[in-house]
């Protein structure tokens, strides 16, 4: 069975002492809130990023992408190998809407 | 929109090394970098290299930057700082943020050597201030020179714990202790080694359970790991401390090649998704490569090597070098990086437990799981012979790849031969003049010279010191063994420092006779 499969049964969403532990800094996103996401249905380290936005804040998830999937790994029953990373998208590095606005000019 | 022959992103040893290499052979190169500094890592990288000549060994990470800085700027390559790379996209266009704009570049072939960064890992106070990646503490001490606390946890045995740990004493930090999960250090054992003798404990298989503090960090407890990696109850230990250091691995900086939409494949169970590449580091998109830590994590003398690879390889793509000259560039290339790819700590052999060298003697179990050697089984290795007058004695008993002591010897007393990582061989036959220039020379600080019995019950050791300030002659101190116990009085009797040493200072002392074999260490006070 793929990790992305569906129909896979992961069970109910049980608490953890450690849930309220920051795992997204940038965007202060808990252990707890992935989990439940988890259970929600986001299957992977994508579709939590979308979700939650952990992995989209200044850093752009260089400390937390490994961490994300390991607790999806974990949560799964599934190796970290067997999940993707989430999609590299720019900006690659946090960039202000008014420099990228400034190119504008360029065409007209 | 500016058009160049080869775009390079990431100005550190492998961006440099590929863009001086492509540069050489007539290509127009541009390099862009997010920092206000080339050079990447290597700034910081205040201890001297392994390796051989060809990989700048004994040299320092900072002279090596700037010896490429040199080469690239002498070869008209044009280094973008403050230049961050956005976005990468199909016909090798990337768009930069320069200043307050956004720019457009297309390279006919377009080099990623981003590198890497520090993984981080999740306890009760791991987001304190004061908990920070081992990179963090050596950019702040040796690039900012502010000292990042002043008890220090390491967390991590690799090379990047023992060497930042062994920097942090060398900035004056206190170490209460190196930490590492696994039951064995990862790192070479004469980094390990270098940090024991000065008295720091090691904690193998102990990972952290929290970390204290409100608003900083105060203290911090460890606990004993079992074959599960749980904690064991009761194991705990706990220390006071206002810095914890985490150095438990890097990740490669993939994301340019993914938006680029490169193949990504998990080369190894836990190494991450990393880009598929050809042997020249070209990936699965034509004429985009990945040099360095990008393309998978090594350091910085195989980076630099990959780097000059993918831009030799550049420049036959475009035609800018005949085939043969390729031809004939990479397999020079190849062979030096094929030297870095030998012994005990190989790609290859990653995550493997070697017991025995290559020539067959017994890997020291102490040296992997206390960070020293015994002063009984010293005497195992080739390059230790207890012998009446000077001699060196050479504490390398891990096949590493490096040599330059073989070089440095000018009565060719150390051999290492053909294969850079043999054990290095001491002859007593060819007559130690005890010169020094092998300790100096050696960048694992594990050769000493010792003559066990110059007269009146005492013996001469001559050890390479890192330290400063510097002791006096006639000073007393306290000798330490290589576990780091005080074991008697030390009075230092001579320090040379040469401009030829580089830094690496000879403090010879003496101690009582018994000792000469054991004493690996001076520390300042009396020996209490």
């Amino acid at each position: 069975m793929s990790a992305n499969d569906r129909s896979r049964e992961i069970g109910e969403f049980t608490a953890a002492p450690d849930d309220d532990m920051i795992v997204c800094r940038c965007e202060e996103v808990t252990k707890g809130e992935i989990r439940r996401a988890i259970h929600d249905g986001m299957f992977n380290a994508h579709e939590v990023r979308r979700f939650l936005r952990c992995g989209m804040g200044l850093c752009q998830g260089q400390t937390c992408a490994r961490l994300v999937k390991a607790i999806v790994a974990r949560e799964l029953g599934v190796s970290q190998g067997e999940l993707e990373d989430a999609t590299g998208r720019a900006p690659a590095r946090p960039i202000e809407m008014r420099i990228f606005a400034s190119e504008r000019g360029r065409d007209e | 929109m500016t058009r160049y022959d080869l775009i390079v992103v990431g100005a550190g040893p492998s961006g440099l090394s590929a863009a001086a290499e492509a540069a050489a052979n007539g290509l127009k190169v541009a390099v862009f970098d997010e920092n206000a500094r080339p050079g990447g890592q290597l700034f910081k990288q205040i201890h001297k290299f392994f390796g051989s000549k060809e990989h700048k060994a004994k040299l320092r990470g900072y002279d090596i930057g700037t010896e490429l800085l040199k080469e690239a700027q002498e070869q008209g390559v044009e280094v973008y700082l403050n230049a961050v790379v956005a976005g990468l996209y199909a016909d090798k266009e990337i768009v930069v943020r320069l200043g307050e704009k956004v720019a457009h570049f297309k390279g006919d072939t377009v080099i990623i050597a981003t590198g890497a960064s520090e993984n981080m890992l999740t306890f009760e106070g791991w987001t304190l201030p004061g908990v920070m990646g081992a990179g963090a503490a050596q950019t702040m001490m040796n690039i900012n020179r502010v000292k990042p606390g002043e008890r220090v946890l390491m967390l991590g045995s690799g090379n990047v714990g023992l060497v930042v740990g062994f920097q942090l004493l060398q900035a004056g930090c206190e170490l209460v202790a190196l930490v590492d999960a696994a039951p064995r250090v990862g790192g070479y054992g004469v980094h390990a080694a270098k940090v024991a003798r000065t008295g720091v404990p090691f904690y193998l298989s102990h990972t952290i359970v929290k970390a204290e503090g409100t608003d900083r960090v105060t203290g911090v407890t460890i606990g004993e790991v079992d074959s599960k990696w749980q904690v064991i109850p009761g194991s705990e230990k706990r220390f006071d401390v206002d810095t914890i250091c985490i150095a438990v691995g890097l990740s490669s900086s993939t994301q340019l090649l993914k938006m680029a939409g490169c193949e990504l494949a998990e080369r190894a169970a836990g190494a991450g998704y990393l880009p598929v590449c050809s042997d020249v580091g070209e990936t699965s998109i034509s004429g985009l490569y990945a040099a360095g830590d990008v393309s998978g994590i090594e350091e910085a003398s195989s980076a630099m090597l990959e780097g000059r690879i993918a831009g030799i390889s550049a420049a036959g793509k475009l035609g800018f070098a005949a085939q043969e000259a390729v031809t004939a560039r990479l397999a020079t290339l190849t062979t030096a990086l094929e030297a870095l790819h030998e012994g005990m700590f190989a790609p290859k052999n990653r995550g493997k437990s070697v017991d025995k060298t290559e020539e067959g003697y017994d890997v020291s179990t102490n040296l992997l799981k206390k960070g020293y050697l015994a002063d009984e089984e010293i005497t195992k290795y080739p390059g230790v012979k207890s012998v009446s007058g000077i001699h060196p004695v050479i504490e390398c008993t891990q096949n590493i790849p490096c040599n330059p002591c073989q070089d440095s010897c000018p009565k060719k007393c150390i051999t290492v031969g053909g294969n850079i990582v043999t054990l290095p061989v001491f002859d007593e036959k060819a007559g130690c003049i005890g010169c020094g220039q092998c300790i100096a020379a050696c960048s694992g600080q594990a050769i000493f010279l010792v003559n066990e019995d110059i007269g009146d019950g005492l013996a001469a050791v001559t050890i390479p010191s890192e330290f400063l300030p510097l002791p006096e002659k006639g000073e007393r101190g306290a000798a330490l063994d290589r576990a780091g116990n005080v074991i008697g009085t030390a009075e230092v009797t001579d320090v040379k420092s040469v401009k030829s040493f580089d830094h690496t200072n000879l403090v010879t002392f003496t101690v009582p006779k018994e000792l000469g074999m054991r004493a690996r260490f001076w520390r300042k006070g009396a020996a209490i």
